[in-house]
């Protein structure tokens, strides 16, 4: 079964951490990596137990009591196991408002306001997801010092809170929910910016993400239209992942991506969310966002894009979680609608101190327009400045070739002379008119 | 056919630990190599548990093990025609492991069993009457 000592991972760390508090959560993932060690060396040799997730909670379980029983501190904390006995049958009642899923409570409770924002997602990888360390590195293209340091951050946060780990209740639920979506979203997003080497880890920080927004969908704390829409806009993006990677690992420029590849049982599976999401009367960035990745899903070709429609939903994003990257994809709808000019004056009228420097995004984009045209002086300043902010490597080759492409017509300003685009293309000035962020 | 003990170890260190999607591959690159070699492959082989004692001129301690770099993690034992044959079959071993083989000495053959009870006994009789 695919993932299956990743997802056992997170879900024996979640059951466990229940059981022993968030204070033992070292203990937690020792002995579940443990447990997966016995797995590894018994099922090799004797084959996979009928019931191999109860088979690995067993193992997990004993260990902690051995490892407790050592230390001698086991009489505070045993009795949570001991009185288990054989039988793993969760508690049958339950409050209506309590969280019976433990994935879905340590979720919960890595979202606790002490938590800080960057520590919450690595966090979420290392114990809910089963991610190693270097894993983790490679999918939020960081360092392993780094993802560790967050991790330890968020440990010894919720350590010293001792965050009470049984049930929060519903109010607070409901007040974290937010941040618990905040996270999923994240996941997802650094899972949508694939460049070559990594899109395997990346494909699977999506596909996390999608699980535990699905996870929460189906519990009564996430029945809001918020996580229906985020799960929406997932789907939608998640459909066009196929498509946009070519067979050399390179990214397919969104125009040139072969629609009849994208995903129509993930876009199905989006509307039907999207639809369930218009509950209520409450509008988030996420409703506003899978409207605009329907849209795109929506045009039969790229021609058939409705850019009036995506300028007015990325208006609507704008009011509501204000950002440059908003009106940056606001200028790039309009530049389709109406010109390169267009897309330009829009960005003229951001106020400067508003401009992020630093987003590669931005300087792409004023590149490309200004590369259309005719200015391709100007394209090459914006995209030497953005080659300045860029890491990834898919992203930097692509701004190389667009400086080369600027080279090839030297003094021309003739739009017949420009060159030919090239035909397979980089995200990086694509990117910023996706929502995925 | 002489009879090999491969000694697996694996390293201490937290770092080098394999993360779960990594050893979910592992597992199964196990087994497959426990069925290629099923013909080879003696009953017997098991994983050891991590902690244990040592036993040192009547003083018992933990184990040694905290300080080493690499511990034995597990062994199997295989049939093999000579080295290269049994070197062959390790080296098809998955994972990042240090294999030792080690071709068993045959001492425990059956039937010798009793030799020292029989032969301390018939000593002590003769010598008794003295």
């Amino acid at each position: 079964m695919e993932h299956f000592f990743r997802h056992e991972f997170g879900r024996l760390v979640a059951v466990l951490t229940r059981s022993l508090g968030v204070r033992r959560l070292d203990l937690v993932e020792d002995v579940v990596q443990a447990a997966l060690v016995q797995a590894l060396e018994t099922w090799a040799r004797r084959g996979v137990p009928d019931d191999p997730a109860g088979w690995l909670y067993r193992t997990a379980r004993n260990l902690a009591i051995d490892a407790l029983r050592r230390e001698r501190t086991h009489a505070r904390a045993l009795p949570h196991l001991a009185d288990g006995g054989e039988r793993e049958a969760p508690p049958e009642a339950r409050f209506a408002d309590e969280i019976g899923d433990e994935p879905l409570r340590l979720l919960f409770v890595i979202c606790h306001e002490a938590v800080p924002d960057g520590s919450r997602v690595a966090f979420a990888l290392r114990t809910l997801c089963g991610f190693s360390t270097a894993e983790i590195a490679r999918g939020l293209l960081t360092t392993e010092a780094n993802v560790q340091k967050r991790v330890e951050r968020a440990r010894d946060r919720l350590r010293d809170l001792d965050v009470d780990f049984a049930s929060p209740a519903a109010p607070q639920l409901r007040a974290r929910l937010d941040a618990v979506l905040a996270v999923i979203y994240l996941l997802f997003c650094q899972g949508c910016h694939a460049t070559h080497a990594d899109v395997p880890i990346r494909r699977d920080l999506c596909d996390e993400a999608r699980r535990l927004a699905g996870m929460l969908a189906g519990h009564p704390a996430g029945d809001a239209p918020a996580v229906r829409a985020l799960l929406a806009l997932m789907c939608f993006h998640a459909a066009r992942f196929d498509a946009r990677v070519a067979l050399d690992g390179g990214l397919v420029l969104f125009e040139q991506q072969d629609r009849s590849a994208w995903n129509w049982g993930d876009v199905r599976e989006g509307m039907a969310w999207l639809a369930r999401s218009a509950a209520g009367d409450e509008l988030t960035r996420y409703h506003v966002e899978a409207g605009i990745a329907w849209e795109h899903c929506r045009a039969a070709t790229f021609a058939d894009t409705d850019w009036g429609r995506i300028a007015e939903l990325y208006d609507v994003l704008d009011r509501i979680a204000p950002s440059p990257v908003h009106a940056l994809n606001r200028a790039v709808a309009e530049a389709h609608r109406h010109g390169p000019q267009a897309g330009l004056d829009r960005l003229a009228a951001v106020a400067p101190e508003d401009v992020p420097a630093r987003y590669p995004g931005w300087h792409a984009v004023v590149g490309e327009l200004n590369f259309r045209l005719g200015r391709y002086s100007v394209a090459e300043g914006a995209w030497r400045e953005a080659l300045r902010w860029t890491s990834a490597s898919a992203d930097r080759e692509f701004l190389r070739r667009r400086l080369d492409d600027c080279r090839r017509v030297p003094g021309l300003a003739d739009d017949r002379e420009r060159p030919r685009r090239s035909r397979r293309n980089d995200g990086a000035a694509r990117r910023n008119t996706d929502s995925s962020g | 056919m002489p009879k090999f003990l491969l000694i697996f170890r694996h390293s201490t260190d937290p770092r080098s630990r394999p993360s779960p999607e990594e050893m979910q591959a592992l597992g199964g690159q196990w087994y497959a190599w426990m069925q290629k070699f099923s013909a080879s492959i003696l009953p017997g082989g098991d994983g050891l548990k991590p902690d244990g004692r040592l036993v040192r001129s009547g003083v018992v301690t933990d184990g040694p093990y905290v300080e080493a770099k690499e511990f034995v993690a597990s062994f199997s034992l295989i049939r093999a025609d000579d080295y290269d044959a049994a070197v062959a079959i390790a080296r098809e071993c998955p994972g990042d492991n240090v294999i030792e083989v080690r071709e068993l000495a045959g001492y425990a053959l059956p039937n010798r069993g009793s030799w020292w009870s029989t032969s301390s006994a018939t000593s002590s009789a003769g010598s008794s009457p003295s």
